[in-house]
């Protein structure tokens, strides 16, 4: 068990430096000058000269890779271009958001995918088994952004069941002020576990597929529990696991999906702020927010894997 | 998706069922997913040509569908049908040839990963990494730094997107290459490269076009992700893009046209592509054809 979890901690630690090589080479060989990314016109070249020393760029490629390196490990991710703040308190300040947002449609999608998954293994054919079937391939054709606007324009703008945009409203205070959170969350939520409930939901459809025909399932059976029994405690659990794993995998494209729902329903996370940077080609904030979503994405991740772990009886001991 | 190779026992009966039919256009998803894409097809390579690029300030501005307009028109008074028939190009272009992209490194990952142990832990590796991390934001960077374009946006999607691909590939190679054939290829003194290109790759063909669809589907939902954040480019029209100027003008809200319709543009072609591929890897499979 120490050997596997070792294995995944390590994997998460290369993936982790991979994400944040792959930033440093980008930053240093697409453009020729990194300083002439900052400018906007009227810079003096000394002005120029001290901000290529400040950025490390008269050192030779490696030594700057080591500093920036030990910048990072520091927790320091440079400085916004247009905001002069530094990229790393702006991120902080954004990221509980979007963990929230994340972390909800993770929750939610599981709790929905799995009636889902499982009703359609039981019934194998019937009717119950084609919706599923047809959910999780128009589910898996959706298009965020388009998903959150048909929300947007039906339940916020039409029916005002919700607000339009926004995370609370600062006007509330106490037990109001988490219900607001909620009716903020709930259409940015929603688009997204549309989008990802389809695919985890046929996941472990094939995962229950497979176990149902297992012999431990045929022995349960003949030991006398029930079928719902089997199934819900035997079958399940087995079938779980690996729909768990590939959650896990999925975490970056359900990321990516909170940077689009965030910027229809203008909710202050790291994904609205990306939209914005990108609007003002503020590239520090844009590595910034990928190296932190990428950090948070794979720890995550091990997290999720090592939950499986623990729920694995053939690892764990 | 499993496996979809026919299983070697019984070849007669599985003729004799090749020959009742049960091919690919027997089911109607077959024929309907195959002809929505070569409307799309069609649209992209004629519309052009066709109806005007829609540029500059138009009269009517923000009307609701009408005979003229088909799909209304935006805040500029621009003709959002033209917006979308010249969208059509980009992102189906953006979508064949990232994916082909995606599918020739991943192919080539995965069949390596396979076949040549000493290689597979660093493939298995990038693959992994690959997977786990947000492709959407690095995407969004690089296009950042490297300047938004047509062929930027083609290649970083393609470039990110073949851990997918090399996963699929390898896990399938895996098992022809544990099979007798290829043991016999070696002995008679075939090499890595012969016996990967001429033995292996056509086992795994199949599930080659199968990736071609669904990963262009998954670069079409990209692009437009990509043309949303404003990562597209400026010059050409995308579905993507039509998103984003109903953003940027703040009409989402009461302008519906302007966003229903790419919407189901993507919807569409993405499910057309989905479905053609799922169809493909059914009508192969012994086990689901109909007798």
């Amino acid at each position: 068990m120490l050997h596997y979890a070792s294995k995944k901690v390590l994997r998460a630690v290369l993936t982790i430096w991979i994400a944040v090589t792959i930033t440093f080479f980008l930053l240093r060989l697409l453009p020729a000058d990194p300083t002439l990314l900052v400018v906007e016109g009227d810079m003096t070249p000394e002005m120029q000269q001290a901000l290529r020393e400040q950025y490390g760029l008269d050192k030779p490629l490696f030594v700057q890779y080591l500093l920036y390196l030990g910048e990072l490990l520091t927790g320091n991710l440079g400085v916004s271009f247009r905001q002069l703040v530094p990229v790393a308190d702006v991120l902080l300040a954004r990221l509980p958001w979007t963990l929230l947002l994340a972390g909800s449609a993770f929750v939610l999608t599981i709790l929905i995918g799995i009636p889902l998954g499982v009703y359609a293994a039981v019934g194998r054919g019937k009717v119950v088994d084609k919706l599923v079937q047809f959910l999780g391939i128009t589910s898996n054709a959706l298009f965020v952004p388009s998903v959150a606007i048909l929300l947007l324009v039906v339940f916020a703008a039409n029916l005002k069941l919700f607000p339009i945009g926004g995370a609370i409203d600062p006007d509330t205070r106490g037990l109001a002020a988490y219900a607001s959170l909620l009716q903020h969350l709930a259409l940015p939520l929603f688009s997204l576990v549309l989008v990802q409930v389809g695919p985890y939901a046929l996941t472990l459809r094939t995962n229950m597929l497979e176990v149902l025909g297992e012999d431990y399932i045929k022995s349960a059976r003949s030991r006398g529990y029930t079928p719902r029994r089997t199934t819900w405690l035997h079958a399940l659990r087995n079938a779980f696991i690996p729909a768990l794993t590939l959650m896990g995998l999925q975490l970056g494209t359900l990321v990516g999906g909170a940077v689009l729902t965030e910027t229809i329903f203008a909710y202050p996370g790291v994904g609205r702020l990306i939209y914005e940077s990108v609007q003002q080609l503020d590239y520090p904030m844009l590595q910034g927010a990928f190296v932190m979503l990428a950090l948070t994405v794979v720890l995550a991740n091990l997290a999720t894997d090592l939950i499986a772990m623990f729920l694995n009886p053939r690892i764990r001991t | 998706m499993s496996t979809t190779l026919p299983a070697p026992t019984n070849l007669d009966a599985l003729t004799r069922r090749r020959r009742r039919g049960g091919g690919y256009f027997a089911s109607p998803s077959g024929w309907l997913s195959v002809s929505v894409l070569v409307v799309f097809a069609l649209t992209a390579i004629f519309g052009p040509m066709i109806v005007d690029k829609p540029s500059g300030l138009g009269a009517d501005i923000l009307q609701p569908p009408s005979a003229q307009h088909w799909f209304g028109t935006d805040d500029l008074g621009q003709d959002v049908f033209a917006q979308v028939v010249w969208g059509t190009r980009v992102s189906l272009i953006v979508g064949a040839a990232a994916s082909v992209i995606a599918i020739v490194i991943g192919t080539a990952l995965g069949l390596i990963g396979a076949y040549v142990r000493r290689l597979d832990p660093i493939v298995t590796t990038l693959t992994d990494v690959m997977l786990s991390l947000p492709l959407l934001p690095l995407m969004i960077l690089v296009t950042a730094l490297a300047g938004p374009s047509v062929l930027t946006l083609t290649v970083v999607i393609g470039v990110l997107s073949w851990a997918e691909v090399a996963r699929l590939i390898r896990s399938n190679a895996l098992v022809v290459s544990s099979m007798p054939y290829i043991d016999g290829a070696r002995v008679l003194g075939a090499g890595p490269v012969r016996i990967l290109s001429t033995e292996i790759l056509p086992a795994v063909m199949p599930l080659v076009v199968v990736s071609v669809l669904l990963q262009a589907a998954r670069a079409v939902i990209s692009e437009a992700g990509l043309s949303f954040l404003g990562m597209g480019d400026p010059s050409t029209w995308s579905w993507g893009r039509i998103l984003l100027n109903a953003q940027r003008s703040g009409v989402i809200a009461t302008a519906w046209w302007q966003t229903l319709f790419p919407s189901l543009a993507i919807l569409v072609l993405v499910l057309a592509a989905t479905i053609a591929g799922i169809r493909y890897n059914d009508s192969r499979d012994p086990r689901l054809r109909g007798i």
